[in-house]
């Protein structure tokens, strides 16, 4: 709940600094928050994407030109497919972390993305590759926020920028 | 603690969605239909997603466009031919007045062998179908020739979310079988179709419609920032059951499903090579297209028997051979005018070349015996349009445009005085003026003129008499809603005034310019999803068509339609199951100008029952005209003779609507 809560304050805070609801005149400024952090629980890392819903629903139709339903299993399977492509973990030795599909909800606002790498500490992340969106809006700002070892760490990406390392 | 900042950053969303929204699409994440307030500029324009297209139940590909209310699709003739449409009161033919586009590809043939605007959609693919945007009235300067009842844009998929093999059998012949597919190759997509399709349909003299139907296309990026290239080809012959004489399947001389002449029929070829470039940013987009289409078509049609040739009768041949290339190219500016203000200003070029080989011979089972007439026609026109659309602020947006087209004619016929060269010329200007929304409610209102082009062999031998283009004016009032929760209704008041009548001319099968005409209308469209897996849709149209400055009690206009209504109920994804029940109404239509021939309405009903075996395997039912309903796909009024008759009569010719049908489908996903 908090990281969400964070996550939605950050993408406020992310418009308000770009100045358009100051100015709604400006361009609909495009964002997108990742969370990742370890859920001590299950034993997992977790990461929850947050992105805005119209931009995921020009992406989608602008790939395969028709309306898509989110609910609909077959759809989801259609934007698990691309963020798998765009957004991934590698450990030190550069080995992908494997990511689970947990799910994906929609609002009239926002497109909420839960991803799992089981039995793997936040720790273990040592580069992020977030390309989710930027290859479609060139102005897509991506936030990371790493929760790991008792710290929380921030990292920007954007379609110039598509990979950091966490060290 | 969250609602707050959701509801700052969804504030934040809508004010900003303004300024994209002309330049990204905007879509619905719900599985409904798109809202079309604050994206439309008529009560009258809409979307159809690939759900809801993939959901409908079509006899034959053509009959997709009926997901636009109040449009109606037949047939004739044979299975090959073009489709006969009917919209806001008119009797379009194979397509006059409703102008059709695949991807940037017209699909409008102008001055054809056979009838002005011929659109044959017999190539038309609907697994790769992934959206229709239609138009009615000639409300926009993006849209020219043909374009005054309507227009229908269909956009296939640059790539499928999944692949789709599918196999169909049927009564009377009916087999299908198609595949759709697409491949990541490197930093493109390659997709691809073949569809295969056999169908004689119930007459007694099997249609043996084979068609051979591919597509192959590679796109690169999205298709607001990318390109692509398709390649088509078409295929496709058949025999033909033209309309028979009401007389004679009165006395008992034909069967409902007989022909007269066995040896009608046709043969069709398509292909064509096109391209899109688009790019799209956040103060400007651009788009350019290019086609270039070889049609070949050739036709036998016998309508009026021994009445002009009673030796050999007489049955004529419609020969047409034509390549059509083109190019389109806009561009758009976004401007910001203040906080809840902005424009765009769209600018277009277009151009066009037919060259076609077309004639009309007299024939005897397809063998010529005399020409008529044979013409090389070349046919060029350019365009430019100017588009602005602001919206003001918070209620008030407007879409005002103008285009001017330029079309030259050029004809080298077999008789030196049907040859010779004419241009014309026409500025289309157009308002629409959108209030609202007030509680999900828009009002609109439209006024534009457009107009058609008339056959080039009709205005070089009469310059002066036939123009090359023929003006329309139309206006419109205009109201949609979605005031009730999960319903989205939409009405619309018109009026469509043409300076002269494309007519049908059934002895000929040709079509002819005629005297001006006038049409009003009410049309009433209702799309309500109460639930997840339900949906409702009711449409209802009437229109008022008269010729003017006809002699009192002579200002009908044959064939023009006057009502049309469907009651649609679709159920999906309810558990395995989905399915679907379409009534129509086609009402009747004047058949004479004196209306004292008069068609009779018809009432079909199709439906549809799928079963999801697994997520990758489903099976389709399909049942056509389930109340098997003896009545006529259309139906004509003119002079004929058979073998036999004294002398010519003025008689009804109909084409009977298929008796009940099934078609079971198997469809396979990956």
């Amino acid at each position: 709940m908090m990281n969400r809560r964070m996550t939605l304050r950050r993408i406020l805070a992310l418009c308000v600094a770009a100045g358009v609801c100051m100015h709604a005149a400006a361009h609909r400024f495009h964002a997108g928050i990742a969370d990742i952090s370890y859920n001590a629980r299950t034993g997992s890392t977790e990461v929850v994407h947050t992105y805005m819903a119209h931009d995921v629903e020009a992406l989608l139709t602008e790939l395969y030109q028709r309306q898509f339903d989110l609910s609909d299993p077959d759809d989801q399977a259609v934007l698990r497919k691309y963020v798998d492509k765009q957004f991934w973990l590698a450990d030190k030795d550069g080995r992908r972390l494997p990511l689970n599909w947990v799910g994906v909800t929609v609002d009239t606002d926002s497109v909420v993305v839960f991803q799992e790498a089981m039995r793997t500490p936040a720790g273990k992340v040592e580069t992020i590759h977030d390309a989710v969106l930027s290859d479609f809006l060139p102005d897509q700002q991506n936030t990371v926020n790493l929760t790991a070892n008792g710290s929380l760490r921030t990292f920007g990406f954007t379609s110039n920028r598509t990979e950091l390392s966490t060290h | 603690m969250r609602t707050v900042p959701l509801l700052l950053a969804a504030s934040c969303v809508h004010a900003c969605a303004w300024a994209d929204d002309p330049v990204i699409q905007r879509v619905l994440v719900e599985g409904a239909r798109a809202s079309q307030l604050g994206i439309a500029d008529a009560a009258s324009a809409g979307t159809v997603n690939q759900n809801e297209l993939a959901l409908r139940t079509v006899y034959r590909p053509g009959e997709l466009l009926e997901a636009a209310p109040g449009l109606i699709v037949s047939q004739h003739s044979g299975e090959g031919k073009a489709n006969q449409f009917f919209l806001r009161g008119f009797n379009l033919d194979h397509g006059t007045d409703l102008a059709t586009w695949l991807d940037d590809m017209p699909v409008n043939q102008r001055s054809h062998a056979h009838g002005q605007g011929w659109t044959d959609l017999n190539f038309l693919i609907p697994e790769l179908t992934a959206r229709l945007d239609y138009r009615k009235g000639p409300y926009s300067a993006r849209d020219g020739d043909f374009a005054s009842a309507g227009s229908a844009a269909i956009t296939y998929a640059n790539r499928l979310a999944r692949n789709v093999a599918t196999v169909s059998a049927g009564r009377d012949g009916y087999a299908r079988a198609a595949l759709a597919a697409s491949r990541e190759t490197g930093d493109g997509v390659l997709t691809y179709a073949l569809e295969a399709v056999h169908n004689d349909g119930p007459y007694v003299h099997p249609d043996d419609y084979q068609k051979l139907n591919g597509v192959l296309r590679y796109s690169r990026g999205y298709a607001n920032n990318g390109w692509s290239v398709t390649a088509m080809a078409y295929r496709g012959r058949w025999h033909a059951t033209d309309q028979v004489p009401e007389r004679a399947v009165a006395a008992g001389l034909l069967g409902r499903f007989d022909a007269v002449d066995t040896s009608d029929g046709g043969a069709a070829k398509r292909f064509s090579l096109s391209g899109v470039w688009r790019r799209t940013g956040q103060d400007a987009a651009t788009k350019v297209s290019g086609y270039v289409i070889r049609n070949q078509l050739d036709l036998w049609s016998d309508f009026t028997y021994f009445m002009h040739d009673p030796v050999n009768g007489d049955q004529f041949a419609q020969p047409d051979r034509r390549v059509t290339s083109g190019v389109k190219a806009t561009h758009s500016r976004h401007v910001h005018l203040g906080e809840t203000a902005a424009s765009d200003v769209t600018v277009g070029v277009e151009a066009q070349n037919d060259n076609i080989f077309n004639g009309l011979y007299g024939t005897q089972a397809r063998r010529v015996l005399a020409v008529t007439r044979a013409d090389h026609v070349v046919e060029t026109s350019a365009a430019a349009f100017i588009e602005n659309a602001t919206r003001w602020n918070r209620w008030f947006r407007t879409t005002v445009g103008v285009r001017a087209d330029d079309v030259r004619f050029r004809v080298r016929s077999s008789l030196a005085a049907n040859s010779g060269t004419t241009q014309d010329s026409l500025a289309s200007p157009s308002v629409n003026l959108v209030f609202g929304p007030w509680r999900q409610t828009e009002f609109y209102v439209n006024h534009g003129a457009g107009f058609h082009s008339n056959d080039a062999r009709g205005t070089v031998t009469a310059p002066g008499t036939t123009p090359g283009l023929v003006r329309s004016r139309g206006m419109e009032l205009g109201l949609r809603t979605e005031a009730i929760p999960d319903m989205q209704t939409a009405v619309s008041l018109y009026r469509l005034d043409f300076d002269s009548e494309l007519t049908y001319v059934g002895d000929a099968g040709t079509t002819e310019a005629g005297p001006p005409s006038r049409r009003t209308g009410i049309e009433f469209s209702n799309y309500y999803k109460p639930y997840k897996w339900l949906s409702i849709a009711f449409d209802a149209a009437y229109a008022h068509a008269r010729s003017r400055g006809a002699a009192p009690g002579r200002d009908r206009i044959p064939e023009a339609i006057e009502g049309v209504g469907q009651l649609a109920l679709t159920v999906s994804r309810l558990g395995a199951w989905d399915g679907a029940l379409r009534l129509r109404w086609f009402g009747p239509r004047p058949l004479v100008d004196d209306d004292s021939v008069r068609s009779r309405a018809s009432t079909t009903l199709t439906g549809r029952l799928g079963y999801r075996i697994s997520r990758a395997v489903r099976l389709e039912l399909e049942g056509f005209n389930l109340t098997n309903r003896r009545a006529s796909a259309i139906d004509y009024y003119y002079a004929s003779r058979l073998r036999g008759e004294a002398a010519a009569r003025e008689d009804v010719h109909f084409h009977p609507i298929e008796p009940r049908s099934f078609r079971l489908t198997l469809v396979k996903n990956w």
